[in-house]
């Protein structure tokens, strides 16, 4: 009996379906108060005066905190050491929505009314929206002492690109935009927080990191970690959008002022305008290749723009200047990376981190470049792809690659090859149709920001009755990281994955993990649970060894008995937990397991090189559109996306994160924008801010290679990320296929395609 | 202090008398008052579907729907559906095909589901995928939501309602 592999159902499915289940939002503290953020209605300006008098005074108000009352250090995110922000601003507001003030009252609406009667007085200064402008001589500072806005640069030099792009047969260059978007989870975020008697804090939070929350938030609030407890709830949804946030440790204040617990909640609107969507950027890409296909060299500016704090910028920067130059066989690489601070919305991590819109670029140009030398564009990706045992010139060692069959995988399956030919011909009327190709690598975890810490542990309890727990430093998010956990346990310990439970992350009780982000959950928690479980089972026979007068080598546990190696049932799993309970004089079964990979290393500060992932997932995937030529419109008739995830854990489960992710692509792609006018977002809701719905959903192939890593827990690696990744540039390639033009700007707009048309007609008359 | 209303109306089949602010909208006094809250808040403005609820049979947003104006109707939240016997068919689909993530559409999105089916037991794809165009799902990208729905009009076909 294995659960390894099966279509199991979300453990915690019937808490969702019933809703029963209790969402961070939905959680209340006898006592509570409600609280509410003030925000700067300018993009740039100092503060010269608060006046929150009347604000005090008003019936049901219990706290007003202030960032020129308060005395806040000043602070980041975990493991960045420049410290930008504080969680009210003190002299300067850097965008419209920065926190001023907050209130905590026996209600929303009387904290609604108060933030109404604080008086703020700005004096405007000049500011800046656009990144390029930021970076030029005398712009204004979003931050004092940050030289043309240049929060971080890096430069990256591999081989020798000059003489590469001469001998290259073949130059293709474009410079690349992509706009500011929103993770748009379902559930806004939302915390309660509530001090005791010791002066200690717990926060309950739906949060991707409760360990980060810790440390993060203990910098914010000037107090030391372990006076910070924080129990992670159950989340509608994340995409990288629910690390660090503000809110949890503004409410921490807020409550420890208003002596009090305290809840607050985003509104959509606060969702749109002040929280952490993805860093747009602006990358000029160009490389060059041989008539025959070979990859020669690759140079890249890449300008992010992070708004008006660093946030997990750096590191999402570092992602998209270099993971992307591990894809194909690519010895010449030049890039330039430039970090921007702008008076925006400050920016974070989404579902990718920084290669969505890097691999937008990448991808675009190998199809440009195929198209010069008339090679076909799968081709020329099969001929460059890195391979298995690949050391890449970042020093990324793929331990196992899967590239090469996810393009031959996906090309069958979208009848690549045939469509190509035949697509072109089989315009009609106005419609024009088109294939296109694009590819993705990824981590499965990623060394970047703490020095000191990587990897993941777990522990495995096995109550009295025989019932499991496992614990873990990883949140679920709703990608179902519980039941991938639940699975693997049963499966090592030879019990129905009903009697396994996996329980949120509390830092008082869990074990210290970084929290779920960068692809870790399953290959690296999932190691530590594999490994957790092994050790508790042999805890367990050798309990029941004693008791049965055998050996343990010669028991095994199976479909929940303990039972010999030829399979006859000797004793149930559950008088061997109890068994072991009382022999313990009631302390259960416990183990701990750890997984450290081996020879994964941070970055080299200068050269960027290291090896950070110990499994790096592949990706391939085709996109067959339809193109309007009157009216521009771009319709996506299919997807085939094929995946080397190591090893399907869930079937279920991944296919579900591939048709999440897709959909998530298609938006990226084709209709999300976060419009900004003199730093305001014009369109903070779902009427203007369009996500995908069901009908924007073409038929989806979902195809799983099983590379089998050797670091992975029966082999898997990552998924969730990289599935969104290639979505852009395959669906732009197959626009290009389709009409000739090449966009290089996200979301594609029907009026850019219009207006290139026209242009290209005119060309030609 | 704004003049409360008195409302009585029938939440999963029970009478309820509140006085209510004529304000307040129906998915705050579900979650606040009675604390079902299972109906969840997404967007706050009737644009994401997070909220609906059955009001008489019908699928509506809450966020939006004054509970005033819900007088003596019937209303039937998530909590409401599953009864003694176990789960609706339709929650067993929404498991079964693996329509769930994070979950926090799914009480919508089920009771979306509910109204379609009982008012069309055999809906087409684009049918049901124009039922709950008005409904976001962040996690699944619609596929096996639209699957789920699918399969729980076969299984409410095979079983008398």
């Amino acid at each position: 009996m294995t659960a390894i592999g099966k279509p199991v159902h979300l453990i915690d499915a019937v808490d969702k379906v019933t809703g029963s289940l209790k969402y961070g939002s939905d959680y209340k503290v006898p006592g509570m108060l409600y609280g509410k953020v003030l925000r700067s209605p300018i993009a740039h300006g100092r503060t010269l005066s608060i006046d929150a008098r009347a604000a005090r005074r008003l019936t049901g108000v219990r706290a007003v905190i202030t960032g020129q009352e308060e005395d806040l250090p000043p602070y980041s995110v975990a493991g960045e050491r420049f410290f930008d922000e504080r969680l009210l601003a003190k002299e300067k507001v850097r965008y419209i929505g920065d926190e001023v003030a907050a209130v905590a009252a026996t209600d929303e609406a009387t904290a609604r009314e108060a933030l109404r009667l604080i008086k703020v007085e700005y004096e405007e200064i000049p500011a800046v929206f656009d990144p390029l402008e930021a970076m030029r001589e005398g712009a204004p500072p979003v931050h004092d002492g940050v030289e043309r806005n240049i929060a971080r640069s890096m430069k990256i030099r591999h081989g020798d690109v000059d003489a590469a792009f001469r001998e290259s047969d073949a130059v293709a260059e474009a410079t690349f935009r992509t706009p500011l978007v929103h993770q748009a989870y379902m559930e806004p975020h939302s915390v309660v927080a509530q001090w005791d008697a010791h002066g200690r804090l717990t926060l309950w939070i739906p949060t991707q990191v409760p360990r980060l929350a810790q440390m993060t938030y203990a910098n914010a609030l000037g107090i030391s970690r372990e006076r910070i407890r924080v129990i992670q709830m159950p989340m509608g949804g994340a995409f990288g959008g629910k690390l660090e946030y503000k809110l949890h440790p503004l409410c921490a204040l807020l409550a420890l002022r208003a002596q009090a617990p305290v809840k607050m909640t985003n509104t959509r609107k606060e969702e749109f305008t002040a929280t952490l969507p993805r860093v747009p950027m602006i990358i000029r890409m160009k490389a060059g290749c041989k008539k025959d296909g070979t990859l020669l060299a690759k140079e890249a500016e890449v300008v992010a723009d992070c708004g008006a704090y660093l946030n997990y910028g750096p590191g999402i920067l570092l992602s998209a200047a270099s993971r992307h130059d591990n894809l194909y066989r690519l010895k010449n690489i030049r890039t330039d990376g430039y970090l921007v601070y702008t008076n925006k919305v400050a920016t974070g991590a989404f579902r990718g981190f920084g290669c969505p819109q890097s691999f937008f670029a990448l991808e675009s140009i190998i199809d440009m470049l195929s198209d010069d030398i008339g090679m076909d564009p799968a081709d020329f990706r099969l001929k460059n792809a890195s391979r298995t045992g690949d050391t890449t010139p970042h020093k990324w060692y793929l331990g196992s690659c899967g590239l090469t069959e996810t393009i031959e995988k996906s090309a069958e399956k979208a009848e690549w090859y045939s469509k190509r030919r035949l697509l072109p011909q089989k315009r009609s009327g106005d419609l024009a149709y088109g294939i296109g190709m694009a590819c993705c690598l990824h981590v499965s975890g990623n060394r970047t920001f703490l020095p000191f810490f990587d990897g993941a542990s777990a522990y495995v309890r096995i109550d009295e009755e025989g019932l499991v727990i496992v614990q873990v430093g990883e949140p679920d998010i709703g990608q179902g990281s519980k039941t991938t956990f639940a699975q693997i346990a049963a499966h090592e310990m030879g019990i129905p994955i009903e009697w396994v439970n996996v329980a949120a992350v509390d830092t008082d009780i869990s074990p210290h993990g970084l929290g779920t982000f960068g692809d870790r959950s399953t290959t690296l928690t999932g190691n530590a649970v594999r490994r957790a479980a092994i050790q508790a089972r042999e805890v367990l026979l050798d309990c029941a060894a004693r008791k049965l007068g055998k050996s343990p080598s010669s028991l095994r546990i199976e479909g929940g008995r303990i039972a010999s190696q030829d399979g006859s049932a000797l004793m149930e799993f559950r008088e061997a937990a109890e068994l072991a309970s009382y022999e313990a004089a009631g302390g259960t079964v416990m183990s701990q397991g750890r997984f450290l990979p081996e020879n994964v290393s941070m970055v080299d500060p200068q050269t960027k090189e290291g090896n950070i992932s110990c499994a790096y997932p592949f990706v391939a995937q085709v996109a067959e559109v339809e193109v309007n030529v009157k009216s521009g419109k771009i319709r996506v008739l299919s997807l085939t996306a094929a995946h080397d995830l190591g090893k399907t854990i869930n079937p279920l489960l991944a296919e579900g994160q591939v048709h999440g992710a897709v959909a998530q692509g298609i938006g990226f792609a084709l209709m999300e924008e976060m419009v900004v006018k003199d730093g305001k977002v014009t369109n903070p809701d779902f009427k203007r801010y369009r996500v995908p719905r069901a009908k924007d959903i073409p038929p989806i192939r979902t195809i799983f290679v099983e590379s089998n890593d050797p670091n992975g827990p029966y082999g898997a690696k990552g998924l969730a990320e990289p599935a969104l990744t290639p979505i852009a540039p395959a669906i732009s390639n197959a626009v290009y296929h389709a009409i000739g033009i090449r966009l290089t700007e996200l979301p594609m707009r029907s009026a850019t395609i219009r207006h290139m048309l026209k242009k290209k007609a005119q060309g030609r008359s | 202090m704004e003049k409360k209303v008195l409302v009585r109306l029938k939440v999963n089949g029970e009478w309820v008398e509140a006085r209510v602010s004529p304000r307040q909208t129906l998915l705050d006094f579900l979650r606040e008052d009675l604390n079902l809250t299972g109906t969840k808040e997404g967007c706050g403005a009737g644009d994401c579907g997070a909220c609906v609820v059955l009001v008489d049979g019908r699928a509506r947003t809450t966020c939006n729907l004054p509970v005033s104006k819900v007088q003596g109707l019937e209303v039937m939240t998530i909590e409401g559906l599953a009864t003694g016997a176990g789960l609706h068919p339709i929650q067993e689909a929404f498991i079964d095909a693996g329509a769930i993530q994070c979950g926090y559409c799914t009480p919508g999105m089920v009771l979306q589901a509910k109204d379609l089916l009982d008012r069309v037991p055999e809906p087409t794809e684009e049918e049901i995928k124009e039922a709950i165009d008005s409904h976001i799902c962040r996690c699944t990208g619609y596929v096996k939501i639209v699957e789920a729905i699918r399969l729980a009009s076969q299984k409410m076909k095979g079983s008398v309602q």
